[in-house]
């Protein structure tokens, strides 16, 4: 059962940090709820204080800007960003993502940035956002630092948010030109969390003959969402044919740090690193060679 | 889009097989539907239950004074509170009514409950949880029936030797003669798994117990009769001083028509506070603590002819029984019986043996031991037509029951439109013409039982009663016992009576769900409703209507050889049909010549003497298309038909329904659904970490009615519903047989499964023989 | 525990409670107004029958808190219908037996009523995806997505307004 908590109700960032500064270790964000409430139910969380900051219009925004790319506020709910026609002109494959995520009904209320927050491995943002290179801006009432998804969780439902800080904004750089994203999870119900989660997005060079950059991002295939860098290495300077997927795939495979559990086994997540990669690889190598009207 | 086909609608019949508007729709789609979950009664108590964290283990001590201290907690029970009766379902069997509900000096499965706690809301209830304090001295415990059995393993009840709860055995013919004559013997084994019923509404009751010595409750129930005596029994109360009230249920599935802990512990509690008491399951609970699918561990062995006619067969089967009888020793018999079906084994020999383990209950889950057997079976027949190079269609047809047939001992088989069925699914898969690589098709046959005809609960009632009344101005009142769960029973019988009496649906005021004014019926399980409960009404609308057409034949004098009628609330003659007069009119005037009593009459159905199982079968045949990736072994389902015979249809609408929800469940229990546990403990227990399929992963369904007429059923129907869950994961395994060429045994069917069973069956052969 | 002011509209009617913070939305909907349409079948937001509408918009009301809902327009079942006049879905739901138990209705009705809100030429595969997070346990969920698409069809236009 959810224990009692006091209830503050933050109307903008600034009184969102300084309820955060006032209580410190005794009290917890409150956005969307979708994934926190779960936890208080259970007992896992239980805050004296708990800061309601949906109403925080201040950080409820998506924009865009050429040089500067995608901002999303932290309380955006999910289906702001499936819906946005920002989002779908530069970042379609973020509405793609969304589509899968959950149901409807969470993603109306519930928000990218508490997904985030929340840490979980098998988070389709986080892993997303690492292979789209994203940063997350965090603030407390003492500074503002701006890191890269990548190094924001740090373990299982764990991340680097300090005493008293907070998440502000999600940014996303613009996609270079030339480039693919391509993104999947595997799993048996539709829109359920991945067993195994793949992302990858490849640059071509101007010929679109051969990739010139990689990132490969896997989701439940480790404590917090990874990067294949031996396996995006593989890549990088080649013409991607299915020998070398092959062997991207593999590479993947070895790279990750896949748990068991009742849904599958390590081995099993191996394959699926494997198989998925290669196949993210593929669309990703084959819609960028588009983009650039590469030809053999 | 793609929806029935089916048979032209019967135009002898003005209500049944039309498509009526299910006669609780209006409460359901407006909110209105009161179900216990609902239930607020004034000064109402909140109740809690305490389970045990072990498997196996003594109680030594329960203190429950620190949580009954506790501002806002009225107070807390254990087991020393209660009579300590051992109530079982098998109530006629005293050494299988082994559970005492609230444990007193054992306890044998983690989630067993210990204590109960009443308080002036949930959450102080369930914080009181916290503040029992329970001694326990852990026991060794066995979860899996094979270890159980050993000699020297530890013992769940000491009048259990070796843990084996029940065992059956059926046998005709000679098995070991016939394995000599067979030319082709296939030996397999086969692991079912559980599965959970997943009600939308958790268990729950609540009981209020009053200073006059009566007890109601008011509970998500599938037979208030079996709750109202069971009850009376652990708490020492006159049957009918006891009140079961179970209007609207949110869904059974086989887990609601035995005594459960929320019901016990309230009333419990209730009569100790003479307090109304509430108790609902969280979902948690439902997974860890209520009955489930028994888990069975099967073999097969089959001998067949070179042409494909069985010759014999041998199965084998240990069941996981978990901690007490439940309803256990029925899938156990069922299980072994339908083993056998739907085909003509001219030899065949089970025996089956039911182990306690230190496990939830195994207990009752729609189709009851029969989606077991099927599985193996339809697995092992495919198998087998596919090493003899026979179709596998035509290997079930030339096997298959037929009207008539007698399964030597057990059955006699009336109507059978097996045949027909396996024509309508060889068509429907001839058209699908040529399938993508990796897609396949696969089939599986199945029959079923429309209600059990033993009497386990030494009930002295008849299986089924009903009470039809027809007030002044033509108003029908019908008092059944029946429930409906949502299989839309209230719905079929009130067509049944309507069509009976020759009235509308409209006409009907259904009463049920209420032990102090309904007559007695046993419950909705085994697939009993429509044809036990459908023949009580049914001779109850007769009665009434002899009586009504007695009136009307004195007003309208009919020669003695012109039959009079009623359809549509005219009573007419069939002959002439527009000489008739309105029934009202009739009623009102029938009433007046009897002193203004209105006309009643009952009906009641036993099935006595039709064989040891059932009075009547259903068959039917399903095939289901899937795609599968070679890559990763994900199966998903792409088009299902089922042909099917229950007889004469009633509810259609209900009939189509019963079909898809059976796909869904019995599909998930194919390839999605388990309830993997480590050392007893469930490891999923919420629907997380269940899979259900969901609107995503169902299939189009395509449903053909093989329409033929049950001599034993109300209007020649049978059931439809339970069956249905038969075939599905047999055909799915078959369709993956089909597509990518590996046999999976062991339930579910997951993609990891397939996945390296495809490798297995890729790997280069290495030790080669010529 | 201090109890702090709600004001919320439901189905039209203005209410103001004093509650618990920690007291979700449902449990207000339900144990403070009476309004028992609205069920509750899991503790980890899966089942979404608890499914109601805030300023239209349809969200899980056991993953709510009440708090967050102050000043909001809530539409639970109770308020689909029109006094004795049901809702196009409500009548396609009847047409088509779309419930068996019911439990799983009133959150899947209001879910179908917001979805068809948002997409009001949907294909099948549009409807399967949008009622995608209901759990139904009884149907098969076939029966519901013809429901669904009848409406969408236009086979229940409400009569014009004379």
């Amino acid at each position: 059962m959810i224990k009692d908590f006091v209830y503050h109700r933050a109307n903008t960032s600034e009184e969102a940090l300084d309820l955060l500064d006032k209580y410190r270790d005794d009290c917890k964000i409150i956005c969307g709820g979708q994934s926190l409430l779960i936890l208080m139910r259970q007992g896992l969380v239980a805050p004296a204080n708990l800061i309601d900051i949906k109403g925080v219009k201040d950080l409820d925004y998506i924009t865009f800007d050429p040089e500067e790319g995608l901002k999303i506020g932290a309380v955006t709910t999910h289906r702001a960003v499936e819906k946005s026609e920002i989002v779908k002109d530069n970042y379609s494959i973020l509405i793609e993502m969304e589509k899968n995520l959950a149901s409807v009904q969470t993603r109306n209320w519930g928000t990218l940035g508490g997904n985030l927050c929340h840490g979980d491995p098998t988070g389709d943002p986080a892993t997303l956002f690492t292979v789209l290179n994203g940063s997350v801006k965090l603030a407390s009432k003492e500074r503002e630092r701006t890191i890269p998804v990548e190094e924001f969780s740090i373990d299982f439902f764990e991340t680097v948010l300090e005493e008293g800080e907070m998440l502000l904004e999600i940014q996303l750089p613009v996609i270079p030109p030339r480039t693919a994203v391509a993104y999947d999870k595997f799993n048996l119900i539709e829109n359920d969390q991945g067993i195994v989660a793949a992302g990858v997005s490849v640059t071509v060079d101007e010929k679109g003959s051969v990739c010139q950059e990689a990132r490969i991002a896997l989701g439940s295939a480790a404590p917090v969402p990874m990067r294949a860098k031996a396996a995006e290495e593989l890549l990088r300077g080649k013409k991607i044919d299915d020998a070398l997927l092959d062997a991207v795939g593999q590479k993947a495979a070895e790279e990750a740090d896949p748990v068991a559990d009742i849904h599958a086994s390590e081995e099993y997540r191996r394959d699926l690193v494997n198989t998925l990669t290669k196949r993210m690889v593929r669309k990703a190598w084959e819609q960028a060679r588009a983009l650039a009207g590469g030809k053999e | 889009m793609a929806g029935m086909r089916r048979q032209p609608m019967s135009k002898k019949y003005h209500v049944i097989n039309t498509p009526v508007h299910n006669v609780d729709g209006i409460a359901k789609v407006t909110g209105r539907a009161e179900y216990t979950f609902d239930v607020v009664l004034p000064h109402m108590l909140y109740g809690k239950i305490l389970r045990s964290p072990y498997p196996h283990a003594r109680i030594l001590n329960i203190d429950t004074s620190k949580a009954e201290s506790l501002s806002g907690v009225r107070g807390v029970v254990t087991g020393k509170d209660t009579l300590g009766v051992k109530q079982g379902i098998w109530r006629r069997y005293k050494e299988l009514c082994d559970e005492e509900i609230l444990a007193r000096e054992k306890v044998r499965y983690i989630g067993e409950p210990v204590a109960a706690v009443a308080a002036v809301d949930e959450d102080t209830a369930e914080e009181a949880l916290d503040y029992i304090e329970v001694e326990y001295e852990s026991l060794p415990a066995v979860f899996v029936p094979l270890d159980a059995i050993k000699e020297g393993a530890p013992l769940l009840h000491e009048q259990a030797e070796r843990n084996i709860n029940v065992t059956r055995h059926i046998e005709w013919g000679d098995v070991d003669e016939g394995f000599k004559q067979s030319d082709f013997i296939r030996e397999d084994w086969f692991r079912c798994s559980s599965q959970a019923h997943v009600c939308m509404e958790t268990h729950c009751a609540v009981a209020s117990y009053t200073p006059d010595g009566k007890l109601t409750v008011y509970t998500s129930s599938q037979s208030h009769y079996y709750i109202k005596v069971l009850l009376a029994d652990v708490l020492g109360l006159r049957e009918n001083d006891i009140r079961v009230i179970s209007r609207y249920t949110g869904g059974g599935f086989g887990s609601k028509f035995e005594l459960d802990s929320a019901q016990f512990c309230s009333s419990v509690l209730s009569m100790k506070f003479c307090k109304p008491v509430k108790i609902v399951l969280t979902r948690e609970e439902e997974f860890m603590a209520t009955k489930r699918r028994t888990p069975m561990f099967y073999y097969l062995r089959t001998g067949v002819k070179k042409d494909g006619q069985f010759v014999a067969k041998e199965s084998r089967v240990f069941t996981e029984g978990g901690a007490y009888t439940a309803m256990g020793a029925t899938a156990l018999y069922l299980t072994g019986f339908f083993q056998a079906f739907p085909y003509d084994w001219p030899n065949y020999r089970f025996d089956g043996y039911r182990v306690y383990t230190n496990t939830p209950p195994t207990s009752a889950m729609r189709g009851f031991g029969a989606p077991q057997a099927t599985f193996c079976a339809e697995t092992q027949i495919d198998i087998i037509a596919k090493e003899l190079g026979i179709d596998r269609i035509d290997i079930r047809r030339k096997n298959g029951m037929y009207a008539g047939y007698e399964v030597p001992g057990q059955a006699w088989i009336q109507s059978c439109g097996l045949d027909e069925c396996l024509d309508k699914v060889d068509e429907w898969i001839k058209g699908k013409g040529d399938l993508p690589a990796n897609n396949g098709i696969g089939i599986a046959a199945y029959g079923f039982m429309s209600g059990g005809i033993f009497n386990w609960f030494d009930t002295p009632y008849a299986f089924s009663s009903a009470v039809v009344q027809v007030n002044i101005d033509g108003k029908v009142d019908l008092f059944i016992g029946s429930q409906d769960m949502g299989q839309g029973s209230n719905t079929t019988l009130t067509m049944i009576c309507a069509e009976e009496l020759g009235v509308n649906v409209q006409d009907i005021r259904l009463h049920m769900g209420d032990t102090d004014k309904c007559p007695v019926d046993l419950g909705a399980w085994g697939s009993r409703e429509t044809l036990m409960q459908g023949n009580a009404v049914k001779m109850a609308a007769a009665e009434v209507k002899k009586q009504i057409l007695e009136f009307a034949a004195a007003k309208m004098s009919p020669n003695i050889v012109y039959d009079l009628d009623i359809k549509d609330g005219w009573i007419h003659l069939i002959a002439r049909p527009e000489r008739g007069l309105a029934f009202n009119d009739v009623v009102k005037e029938a009433i007046r010549g009897r002193d203004g009593q209105p006309l009643v009459a009952r009906g009641h159905y036993t099935p006595h003497r039709k064989g040891m199982i059932s009075p009547a079968y259903s068959f039917g045949v399903q095939a289901i298309e899937v795609d599968v990736d070679p890559e990763t072994g994900k199966i998903t389902l792409k088009d299902c038909v089922t042909a099917h015979d229950c007889g004469q249809v009633i509810n259609p609408l209900g009939v189509q329904g019963q079909l898809e929800g059976a796909i869904a469940m019995a599909a998930g229990y194919g390839f999605t659904e388990d309830l993997p546990m480590d050392e007893g403990k469930i490891l999923n227990p919420n629907l997380v970490d269940y899979k259900l399929l969901r609107t995503t992963e169902m299939p189009e369904t395509t449903v053909v009615e093989v329409e033929t007429y049950e001599p034993e059923g109300p209007f020649g129907a049978k059931e439809a519903g339970e069956g249905l869950t038969n075939p599905t994961a047999g055909a799915l395994g078959n369709a993956v047989f089909d597509a990518v060429g590996v046999s999976i045994n062991e339930l579910p069917i997951t993609p990891e499964k397939v996945l390296e069973a495809i490798r297995e069956k890729d790997k280069p052969e290495t030790n080669k023989e010529d | 525990m201090d109890k702090i002011k709600l004001c919320i509209t439901v189905n039209g009617e203005d209410h103001e409670c004093y509650i618990k913070p920690k007291k979700l939305l449902v449990e207000v909907l339900r144990d403070e107004l009476g309004l028992m349409g609205t069920k509750r079948g899991c503790n980890t937001g899966s089942c979404h029958a608890c499914t109601v509408l805030i300023n239209s918009v349809s969200v899980k009301s056991c993953s709510v808190l009440a708090v967050q809902a102050d000043g909001c327009e809530i539409t639970t079942i109770e308020g689909l219908a029109d006094a004795a006049e049901l809702s196009p879905l409500q009548r396609s739901f009847l047409d088509y037996g779309a419930f068996q138990c019911g439990f799983c209705t009133s959150g899947m009705l209001l879910t179908a009523t917001s979805f068809l809100a948002e997409n009001p030429e949907p294909t099948e595969h549009d409807i399967r995806e949008g009622l995608h997070g209901n759990i139904c346990r009884c149907t098969g969920y076939n029966s519901i997505i013809r429901a669904v698409k009848a409406v969408a069809d236009g086979g229940y236009e409400e009569a014009a307004d004379e």
